[in-house]
C-alpha cells in the first residue's frame, strides 16, 4: 500500500505501557498498539516493567506495523520518549530507536513525555493554545505556553495524583489500575468527611490528604460510622477541588481561552465535570483528550516527533539522549516560536 | 442604625479564580466588595468551608498586617457566613497588567519596593502565600500594595518564607521570562534592605534556601548540590 504522507512510528516508553503508534506527517493515525505492565500486586516495579517490555517490543511493533498496513521500509522517523520517566525504561525506547535507525538509515528524534500529552491532545480536539491540567500516575501540572516554553504553574509538591489514588486504592484491596475503582466506588457516597486541603500558590500537595485517607480507613470508626465509600468518596472530591482549584487560578492569571485535560486521571468524569464547570465560568473551551490519546501512547510520541523533527530537521541523531528528570519548562518548542 | 443605603454595591470589576470584585461604597467611601462565590463544582461542606476559612483568614491578616505599616488595603466588614469582605479602593492597577507600560528603570524601582514589602511581611511573621504579579497593585504615584491573603499563614521559618519568594520567583519566570533576571533581583536587593533593619537579618539564609527548595521539586537535576 502506498501512503500519500510520510510515515513516522512513535515509542512511549517511561513507565508501565509500552506503545507503538504509526501515523502521518499530516496527522493522519494509521494504528497504535499498547502493551501494558499490570502488577500481580503492589506498585511498578522497574525491573519487572522492563522485563515485560524486553520481551514485547517487537511483538508490538509488528502489531502496529500490520495494523497499519505498511511495512518497517516504510517508515521515514522514528520518534521515541526520551524523558522523563524510569530510567531502565526510558532506556529500552531509545535503544529500539537506535537500532531502528541505524538499520533503517532514517532519522530518530527524542521527545519530552510531558509535552507529547499537550501536543497530541491539541491535535486530536483541535485546539490552538489551551491551558493544560495534566494529571497521571507519574504527573500533576499545570500548565500553558509562554515566552517561547511550555511553563509550569502549578505542579504537586511530593506525590502526583494518580499515584496517590492507586496507592489508596491498593490499601483498600482493590487491583490495579485502581482509579476506575475509586471512581465508581465514590458514586456511592454523598456523605463527605474532613481531609486536609492542600494548596501553596498554585501548587499542589497530596501526601497529607493521603495518610488522612489511610487513617480513616485503619481507625475503628470505618464501617460504624461511615463506610469505605465515604473515605472514596471525600478523597476524590477533596484531591480534585484542589486540582481545580489551581487550574481556574491559573485560567485566571494566563487568561487563555482553552482548557485541556489530559494524562490518565482525565478519563474521570468527576474530574472532567469539575474542569468543564470552571472553564465555562471563565468562557473558556474545555477538551478533555479521549482516554486512548490521554493515557501514555505511542501516537503522542509520533506526533510530536514529526513537529520536532519538522521544526529542527538538523537535529536527527543529536537530541536522543534520555533523561529521566527532565522538566518540560527547560526546552525550547521551535514549532510554536511564532506565538508569543 | 446605618440605612440599606449606606452599602451600595454597584459594579463588577473582575471575575478572580475564587472572588468576584466589585466597586461600591460604604457610608460614603469607595469600596471593594471582595465577594468569595459559591464554587458550584465543589462538595458543599468543603466549599463553605474553604470560602468561610479564607474569608476570616484574609480579614484577619490584612488588619494584622496593616498594623505593621506595610501597604494593604484598609478593612471595613468581614461577613464569614456570605464570605464577603469590604475594604478599601486602592486606585491603581495590577502590576500584571502594567508590566508591558513600564520602561526599565520603573520596572526596576517597582520591584525594589516589593521586596522591601514582602521583608516587612517576612519579618513580622507574616507569610503571603501567593505573591503573583496579579496580587501586587501600582498607584499612580507608584506607590506597592499588597493585596489578596486568602492563603496567608503566620509562621516564622526560614523554609516558609523562601517558599514565599520561591513562588513569587516561579510566576515571574513564568509570565514574565524576559524581565525575570533584572526584576528578581531588584526584589531581592530590596528584600535584603529592608531585612538589614530588623533585629535579625535572616535575609540571606532565607534567599540561599530558594535553591535548596528548588532542587527539592519534581524532575531537578540534582547533581550540583551544594554541601554544608
Amino acid at each position: 500500500m502506498k501512503f500519500n504522507t510520510k510515515l513516522v512510528l512513535g515509542i512511549e516508553s517511561t513507565a508501565h505501557t509500552w506503545s507503538v503508534g504509526i501515523m502521518g506527517f499530516n496527522g493522519e493515525v494509521f494504528s497504535l498498539v499498547n502493551d501494558t505492565f499490570i502488577p500481580d500486586k503492589g506498585g511498578l516495579h522497574p525491573y519487572l516493567v522492563k522485563e515485560q517490555h524486553l520481551n514485547n517490543f517487537k511483538k508490538v511493533i509488528r502489531e502496529a506495523l500490520r495494523n497499519a498496513n505498511c511495512k518497517i521500509r516504510d517508515i521515514d522517523l522514528i520518534a521515541f520518549s526520551k524523558s522523563p520517566g524510569l530510567g531502565p525504561i526510558l532506556k529500552i525506547g531509545a535503544q529500539v530507536a537506535r537500532i531502528l535507525g541505524q538499520l533503517l538509515n532514517i532519522p530518530i528524534i527524542g521527545v519530552n513525555h510531558c509535552i507529547a500529552h499537550i501536543e497530541i491532545g491539541r491535535l486530536m480536539c483541535n485546539i490552538e493554545d489551551p491551558l493544560t491540567l495534566y494529571v497521571s500516575g507519574g504527573n500533576t501540572i499545570v500548565s500553558a505556553f509562554e515566552s517561547g516554553r511550555y511553563q509550569i504553574f502549578g505542579e504537586t509538591l511530593d506525590i502526583p495524583i494518580g499515584n496517590m489514588i492507586d496507592m489508596f486504592a491498593r490499601d483498600i484491596g482493590l487491583s490495579h489500575p485502581g482509579g476506575p475503582k475509586i471512581e465508581k466506588l465514590a458514586q456511592e457516597s454523598k456523605n463527605y468527611l474532613e481531609l486536609p486541603y492542600i494548596v501553596k500558590g498554585m501548587d499542589l500537595s497530596f501526601s497529607g490528604l493521603y495518610t488522612a485517607a489511610k487513617r480513616l480507613i485503619e481507625s475503628n470508626s470505618l464501617n460504624k460510622i461511615y463506610q469505605i465509600s465515604d473515605v472514596a468518596y471525600s478523597l476524590q472530591e477533596t484531591a480534585f477541588a484542589m486540582l481545580t482549584e489551581v487550574t481556574e487560578r491559573a485560567l485566571a492569571h494566563t487568561g487563555k481561552e482553552e482548557v485541556l485535560l489530559t494524562g490518565g486521571v482525565a478519563a474521570n468524569k468527576r474530574l472532567q465535570e469539575m474542569i468543564a464547570y470552571i472553564s465555562k465560568e471563565h468562557n473558556a473551551k474545555f477538551q478533555a483528550v479521549p482516554l486512548k490519546y490521554a493515557g501514555d501512547n505511542g501516537i503522542m510520541i509520533a506526533w510530536t516527533g514529526v513537529l520536532r523533527y519538522t521544526a529542527e530537521e538538523k537535529n536527527n541523531y543529536l537530541n536522543i539522549k534520555i533523561d529521566p528528570k527532565e522538566r518540560m519548562d527547560n526546552l525550547p518548542i521551535p514549532w510554536r516560536g511564532e506565538k508569543k | 442604625m446605618r440605612s440599606s443605603t449606606s452599602i451600595i454595591r454597584k459594579k463588577l470589576l473582575r471575575k478572580g479564580a475564587e472572588a468576584n470584585l466589585y466597586q461600591g461604597y460604604w457610608f460614603g467611601k469607595k469600596v471593594i466588595f471582595k465577594h468569595r462565590i459559591e464554587k458550584a463544582y465543589r462538595e458543599k461542606t468543603l466549599d463553605l468551608n474553604i470560602r468561610a476559612m479564607r474569608t476570616l483568614n484574609e480579614g484577619k491578616a490584612l488588619i494584622k498586617v496593616k498594623e505593621e505599616g506595610i501597604n494593604v488595603p484598609q478593612v471595613y466588614e468581614i461577613d464569614m457566613k456570605s464570605a464577603l469582605i469590604i475594604m478599601k479602593y486602592i486606585e491603581g492597577q495590577r502590576l500584571k497588567d502594567l508590566m508591558s507600560n513600564l520602561i526599565n528603570s520603573q520596572k526596576i524601582q517597582i520591584f525594589y519596593d516589593i521586596g522591601r514589602q514582602v521583608a516587612r511581611l517576612h519579618i513580622n511573621g507574616h507569610i503571603h502565600g501567593d505573591i503573583t504579579t496579579s496580587n501586587l497593585l501600582i498607584t499612580d504615584d507608584n506607590q506597592v500594595f499588597l493585596i489578596d491573603f486568602g492563603l496567608h499563614e503566620y509562621s516564622d521559618t526560614i523554609e516558609d518564607k523562601s517558599v514565599d519568594l520561591h513562588l513569587f520567583k516561579r510566576v515571574l519566570i513564568s509570565t514574565h521570562g524576559s524581565d525575570f533576571k533584572s526584576c528578581f533581583h531588584a526584589f531581592l536587593e530590596g528584600y535584603k534592605s529592608e531585612y538589614k533593619l530588623s533585629e535579625k537579618d535572616e535575609s540571606k539564609i532565607i534567599i540561599k534556601n530558594i535553591s535548596a527548595i528548588e532542587r527539592r521539586g519534581r524532575y531537578v537535576k540534582r547533581d550540583k548540590k551544594e554541601h554544608g
